[in-house]
């Protein structure tokens, strides 16, 4: 059984199981060694009015007497088990809090992908296609786009299509006219990442002798397209999409502030606010999770989508991304 | 584009010398943008005669005019003098993020391509980790261990970029180490020290240079991001993601919010710009 795909399959699977533990010990050191003490700074803060007996009951009942390497290992079976422990701010399961607020943070994100994509493959479908100045304008916008912080794209749908066109309100943020703007801002930055190695890839697809191939039989523009440079263009995009997980997540935190929305960002925001860490590094080892499992997956597919790829010895890297495609290649030459 | 231009540069010595150096017309743009970015942070004072901190309750919320270029704030303050004098403060956080991470980024790539073998492979596996954590989310939990204010979000910032530097760094001295030269200057008797700092650190040194500028713009953006969301220092600060996260309250009066987001993006397209044209030219 040593098939190239299952050793590769495996030794990836290894890596990311890996990686995942390591991102665990790894918030959890981040969290330990900073200075900032949690429960001064939450328990005995005047407001909560916890009484000596009960800080020391909480404390017993977090194990934060223990050393930390016993915290650590206490932590990690725990976590491995899916208990990520009680809140720090609310004494409510941090599993429970998250579930409440996740399905709305997962709607965002997924919206905002499939605003990302359909903006990218638009906007490099019209580098192709629009003649002059239309079209390298295009080629400027993913640049632009990563130019705008997302939370300003939001204020300013906010007040374009909330307050002057009264599309939506904001008061009542998990409407679908909100929730669609809300990905649309989100959507945004992210879409011009795509593009941009959509782009690479289309010009050097359209340079390839079997284009001018296709050009000489005089195929047209939109079914050389469609036809041929789609294709091999978009495979390499998987793995962009797969790393722009984090950014997505990342990106919700600030959009859902924006917009008002109660997900997984205000959930960091309150925990933040509170100091209240159990949640956050719960929430960090959960994204981490989903980072490296879209990741892992993206991985995994490849190989099987993208027939030209081996996985005889080196080969099996991850297919080139923005950075080793030509970024500047002179322009194809256009026949016919 | 510099082929025409070249009879026209031989009429103007100034133009000549401009295309002798090869910086296209919006290079030169970005440039003077962030000229002017740099003498507000530098030099406040002379670009506006207005306080940034005490306002006249009569005169808030006024639009665009020829005495308030951005308007007025709810209190009354001028808000082209308040963009002015927070550009230090946004600038300065931005620069010491970058700081951070080509530091740390750097040395752990270097390290890493440099020695290779297991420490390669622990590093890699570090790096693998920093890179798992949304960046954006691994700066606020960092920010909130540190306690909230601009010195730390801008700390935040830069160990949330130090893989990104750290993987760059490693593939360019990976790159240089294999090279014929780098084995000559072994073969030479060059030690480690002198091959590491005559050859592979300035080979490397250009594309981390691009990756520096615009990182920068990406950590302004990061900031302004922890500003907004009010992980830095709390008003009368002046940065900008604090200046739209005030503004934002005020939607009715929008140049609040389009002022210090027109100033933030000019800043960060002009550094993207750059740091693509130092990728580009060799």
């Amino acid at each position: 059984m040593r098939h190239p795909y299952l050793v590769y399959a495996g030794r990836r699977l290894a890596q990311a199981v890996v990686v995942i533990l390591l991102t665990y010990v790894f918030t959890f050191v981040v969290v330990s060694i900073l200075p900032g003490d949690p429960v001064t700074n939450v328990l005995r803060d005047p407001q909560n009015g916890f009484s000596e007996e009960q800080i020391q009951a909480i404390v017993a009942a977090q194990g934060l007497d223990q050393p930390l390497l016993v915290q650590l290992w206490t932590a990690l079976t725990h976590f491995l088990s899916g208990d990520f422990g009680l809140s720090m701010r609310s004494s409510r399961p941090v599993a429970t809090l998250i579930a409440e607020v996740l399905p709305s943070t997962l709607a965002l994100a997924s919206a905002g992908l499939a605003v990302a994509l359909g903006l990218a493959f638009a906007i490099a479908y019209g580098t192709q296609f629009l003649p002059g100045r239309l079209g390298s304008g295009l080629r400027a916008l993913p640049s632009l786009f990563l130019s705008v912080p997302n939370f300003v794209i939001g204020l300013v749908l906010i007040h374009a299509f909330g307050f002057q066109l009264g599309l939506f309100r904001v008061i009542e943020p998990e409407s679908a006219w909100a929730t669609a703007f809300a990905a649309i801002a989100l959507g945004i930055p992210i879409s011009a990442q795509i593009a941009e190695v959509l782009i690479a890839n289309l010009d050097h697809e359209a340079r390839q002798d079997y284009a001018a191939v296709a050009r000489s039989r005089g195929l047209s523009p939109a079914r050389l397209f469609a036809r041929h440079l789609l294709k091999p263009s978009s495979l390499p995009v998987v793995t962009v999409i797969a790393l722009t997980v984090g950014e997505l997540l990342g990106g919700s935190l600030v959009t859902e502030a924006v917009f008002g929305r109660n997900g997984v960002g205000s959930l960091v925001q309150r925990s933040a606010a509170a100091q209240d860490l159990p949640v956050l590094q719960a929430v960090v080892a959960l994204a981490a999770l989903i980072f490296v499992l879209v990741n892992l997956a993206a991985d995994l597919v490849y190989p099987l989508l993208d027939p030209r790829i081996t996985l005889a010895g080196p080969a099996a890297r991850r297919p080139g991304k923005a950075d080793e495609a030509p970024h500047d290649a002179p322009l194809r030459t256009v026949t016919g | 584009m510099s082929t025409a231009s070249l009879p026209a540069a031989a009429r103007h010595p100034a133009a000549g010398r401009l295309s002798a150096l090869r910086v296209p017309p919006s290079v030169a743009l970005s440039l003077a943008i962030l000229a002017l970015v740099l003498a507000w942070s530098l030099a406040p004072g002379l670009f506006t005669a207005y306080d940034p901190t005490r306002g006249i309750p009569a005169h808030k919320l006024m639009g665009p005019s020829a005495a308030h270029w951005f308007g007025t704030d709810h209190l009354g303050r001028d808000l082209y003098a308040r963009i002015v004098h927070g550009t230090a403060s946004s600038v300065t956080s931005a620069l010491l993020a970058v700081g951070i991470g080509v530091l740390a980024g750097g040395l752990i790539g270097l390290v890493a391509g440099f020695l290779g073998g297991l420490v390669d492979t622990l590093l890699a596996r570090l790096v693998d980790v920093l890179l798992a954590i949304p960046r954006f989310l691994l700066a606020i939990i960092i920010v909130t261990a540190l306690g909230f204010d601009t010195v730390n979000t801008a700390i935040a910032t830069g160990i949330s970029a130090v893989a990104v530097f750290a993987r760059v760094m490693r593939a360019e001295v990976t790159k240089t180490r294999q090279a014929t030269f780098v084995e000559a200057a072994f073969l030479q008797g060059g030690s480690r020290w002198h091959v590491l700092w005559r050859h592979v650190l300035p080979n490397a040194s250009r594309s981390v240079l691009a990756l520096a500028v615009l990182q920068v713009g990406l950590s302004i953006l990061v900031i302004a991001g922890l500003a907004f969301l009010g992980y830095g220092d709390p008003p009368p600060a002046s940065d900008w993601g604090l200046l739209i996260a005030t503004g934002k309250d005020y939607l009715k009066w929008p140049w609040l919010v389009y002022a210090p987001a027109l100033v933030t993006v000019a800043s960060v397209l002009s550094l993207n710009r750059i740091s693509r044209w130092l990728r580009r030219t060799d």
